[in-house]
């Protein structure tokens, strides 16, 4: 206890010093904190209710090249496929194209609802009337929060893709639930509504869809389901690419860019900054000190507890720091995760793993800024600590 | 001694005794330099890519998409809609005395990025003998066009310089359909690199488009010709069409594009400053204290407190200047012409060169100099007060 008194009294001796110090810390680990952070969240917003059972057949072009209606059934009919349900993108929007944009697709009600019981959860009742009425959307509680939209209610939806036969580009939906996802924290701005309705109103595109999913008996059977689904179709008109669900989420994240390496680039830039702030800083803090390490070790000090004194300051520092530093992102985060622009996001609250590894983090920092002092306070004779000026 | 002539000599000295404070002075000049170097990677970033999207657009040329349709995906055009878009008014004719106009359309198809070996949309893009014609920059580069009617394509530059398997007399496969790569175009610094283009009839019937088409370029006789053809696509009852410069429409992707980009690079440049600051700080109330006998003395003899101030505050502006332009170089070497692309406004991939620019260097370079600037007044403040023989009697 004594001894941390005295690392404590060491750090605190020029106060201005070592706080200034804390700030550059605290930055380093509020950037690492919030990059790191948002990184884990994109990479599970890709996966969100990605199942490890769920496969996505799409177009061998490209997934925004559709594929026939005809081919639901024919996939149903694979050995080891245990439920099938298929999805087209609409380019829906409300009201302005540019500001109100969401995502929007059109679905077989019955079988979409059986596959994502677990992401798209409805009431019973609003189940029943959204598989019944043939105007009916589903919305996403974030949505009709944002919109204040009710159940019941019917809403003009548009769509920068298709257009009615009667020349109009809205659709009129009725309100048959509104759901919520997973977990609270699961995006809920999307809306699901009647393949039947657009097929039936719309002036191209007929019987084509976006995308199938299918769901597998067992993840193990994966593979081969995809590839018996991809070997029905090849040389067809329309040959399809099947991969798992996360694959899929995944590949279109990276579309964006390389987030990883910009994310490792830039903390690594603030780790490389800080890093020298501070280990110089401290050689310069011990310099100031050489006469009292001669005292201390002139009064019994072993050379082992003058390193640990020494090692024992750098560290209380970085932890210091760092522990402000993630604290204050894992504040922000919860903050930011509450808005509406985050959400897309998904959850972006701090995970334990990047907590503990920005622990592990300031742990290494302290024991490699206070090396080179502690080196030189362990190497210190008496004499030439005393006759230093 | 003038307070000029005073405050110089002092400045001289402190600059003089940076390198006994070697250590410290390197690391406010490091962190400079990496707050100088992220920002600036970030602005160049987005530079690179709203300058591609800028310099794709031509005054005199007029892109016309359906109403309501703000991605050429989007869009749909008929036959007899393109013929009568070439019979507008102030629309220039060819070599050939017909029209020039490029009716087009786009669809996106898989390929595999380098970078991330995974699968991103590119987009064919099916162009008339025109194609070349309403795009001012392109040229075909290597090889030749493709011949009308077959199932030849040709390849962007930008497009062949980000993904895998494009290279010229190489054969790839769309769907169950196969097509030779017979060229490869470059437009330098637009997104038209970004694509592959292919004879749009072929486009047309290999992906079962019938004869629609999606976007049409139509060259005017000049900027001045732009109104009245833009009325003419509205108001023709048989077309109903919007029409806007290539110019303007690029113009509008660009500001909507590249902002995600600078909404993270401007935190995190101001993020790591505060840090680089408490540095900065730290490094030049150390000189003072270092200096403190040193300041002492000439208070003594007479020097003002002013210049004692100037001092210190020279010594941070020119470690935050070198810090700046070492950032600026680092950026500069290791950034600067990278290729990079992203998904663009159409929804598929657009390769875009890393650039730097006067504007984002100047930015980069303020936000360094703010650095030095608070980092030498507080330092400077206490120097300029610091009593005298306090200082000696330590």
């Amino acid at each position: 206890m004594r001894d941390f008194d005295l690392v404590r009294k060491n750090l605190f001796r020029k106060p201005l010093r070592t706080i200034l110090l804390t700030v550059s810390i605290f930055m380093a680990f509020l950037i690492f904190g919030l990059l790191t952070s948002l990184n884990v969240a994109l990479d599970r917003a890709s996966e969100t209710g990605a199942a490890s059972n769920r496969l996505i057949v799409s177009n061998k072009i490209n997934f925004t090249q559709p594929l026939p209606i005809a081919y639901v059934n024919r996939i149903a009919a694979t050995k080891g496929v245990t439920g099938v349900t298929h999805s087209s993108w609409f380019g829906a929007f409300y009201q302005d194209q540019r500001n109100s944009r969401f995502v929007g697709f059109a679905v077989d009600p019955e079988t979409y609802l059986n596959l994502y019981a677990n992401d798209v959860r409805l009431t019973d009742a609003e189940r029943k009337a959204f598989v019944t009425e043939r105007t009916g959307v589903i919305v996403g509680k974030a949505l009709a929060d944002q919109y204040g939209w009710k159940v019941g209610q019917t809403i003009p939806i548009s769509s920068n893709i298709y257009v009615q036969a009667n020349g109009r580009r809205s659709w009129d939906m009725k309100i048959s639930g509104i759901f919520t996802g997973a977990k609270p924290a699961d995006s809920t701005t999307a809306l699901y509504f009647h393949y039947d309705y657009l097929n039936e109103t719309a002036t191209f595109g007929r019987d084509q869809i976006g995308n199938v999913a299918v769901r597998t008996a067992s993840s193990d059977l994966n593979n081969s389901v995809a590839k018996a689904i991809d070997n029905v179709f090849a040389n067809s008109p329309y040959e399809t690419s099947t991969v798992d669900e996360k694959t899929f989420g995944q590949a279109f994240l990276k579309q964006a860019g390389d987030l990883n390496l910009i994310v490792t680039m830039v903390v690594a830039a603030a780790f490389a900054a800080i890093l020298m702030i501070v280990s110089t800083t401290l050689v310069s803090a011990m310099r100031e000190r050489i006469r009292e390490i001669g005292v201390m070790k002139t009064l019994g000090f072993s050379s082992p507890r003058v390193l640990r004194l020494v090692l024992g300051e750098a560290l209380l520092l970085s932890t210091m720091g760092a522990v402000l530093g993630l604290v204050v992102s894992a504040l922000v985060l919860s903050v930011l995760s509450k808005s509406p622009a985050a959400s897309t996001f998904g959850d972006l609250s701090m995970s334990p793993l990047v907590a503990l590894s920005g622990l592990l983090l300031a742990i290494t920092l302290g024991l490699v800024t206070g090396a080179i002092p502690a080196a030189s306070a362990l190497r210190m004779s008496i004499v030439d600590a005393l006759n230093r000026r | 001694m003038s307070l000029m002539s005073q405050t110089r000599s002092v400045i001289v000295m402190n600059v003089r005794s940076i390198p006994q404070r070697l250590w410290m002075s390197l690391a406010t000049v490091v962190s400079i330099a990496l707050v100088v170097a992220v920002l600036l990677g970030f602005l160049s970033l987005a530079n690179g890519f709203s300058q591609t999207l800028k310099g794709s657009g031509a005054p005199d040329v007029a892109i016309v998409l359906r109403d309501g349709a703000e991605a050429e995906l989007n869009s749909t055009l008929s036959r007899d809609q393109v013929d009568l878009l070439g019979r507008g008014p102030g629309v220039r004719s060819g070599a050939d005395g017909l029209p020039l106009v490029s009716a087009e359309l786009m669809l996106v198809v898989d390929g595999i990025k380098k970078s991330s070996g995974t699968k991103a949309n590119m987009p064919l893009r099916g162009v008339g003998p025109n194609g070349l014609l309403v795009r001012k920059q392109a040229r075909i580069r290597e090889g030749r066009m493709f011949a009308p009617g077959s199932n030849e394509i040709v390849v962007g530059a930008g497009l062949l310089r980000e993904f895998e398997g494009f290279e010229l007399g190489r054969s790839v496969r769309f769907g169950a359909q196969t097509w030779r790569v017979v060229g490869v175009f470059e437009a330098p610094g637009t997104v038209f690199e970004s694509e592959l283009w292919a004879d749009a009839p072929v486009v047309q019937s290999l992906f079962k488009r019938g004869t629609s088409y999606q976007t049409a370029r139509v060259v005017l006789a000049g900027p001045a010709a732009l109104p009245a053809f833009v009325d003419y696509a509205k108001n023709e009852p048989r077309l109903q069409l919007k029409a806007q410069s290539e110019q303007a429409y690029f113009a509008g992707q660009a500001e909507r594009s590249g902002l995600l980009i600078r909404y993270f690079g401007w935190p995190l440049g101001i993020m790591m400053a505060i840090g680089a600051l408490a540095g900065a700080l730290n490094t030049m109330y150390a000189s003072v204290s270092n200096r403190a006998a040193e300041i002492a003395t000439l208070r003594v003899i007479g020097f003002s407190g002013f210049s004692a101030f100037m001092g210190t505050m020279v010594e941070a502006l020119v470690l935050s200047a070198v810090g700046a332009l070492l950032g600026v170089a680092i950026c500069a070497v290791g950034f600067n012409g990278l290729s990079a692309s992203t998904l663009g406004a159409g929804f598929t991939q657009v390769a875009f060169r890393v650039q730097i620019g006067p504007e984002i260097i100047g930015q980069a370079v303020t936000l360094a100099l703010i650095i030095g600037l608070v980092g030498g007044i507080f330092p400077g403040w206490r120097a300029a007060r610091q009593k005298p023989l306090l200082a000696l009697a330590t």
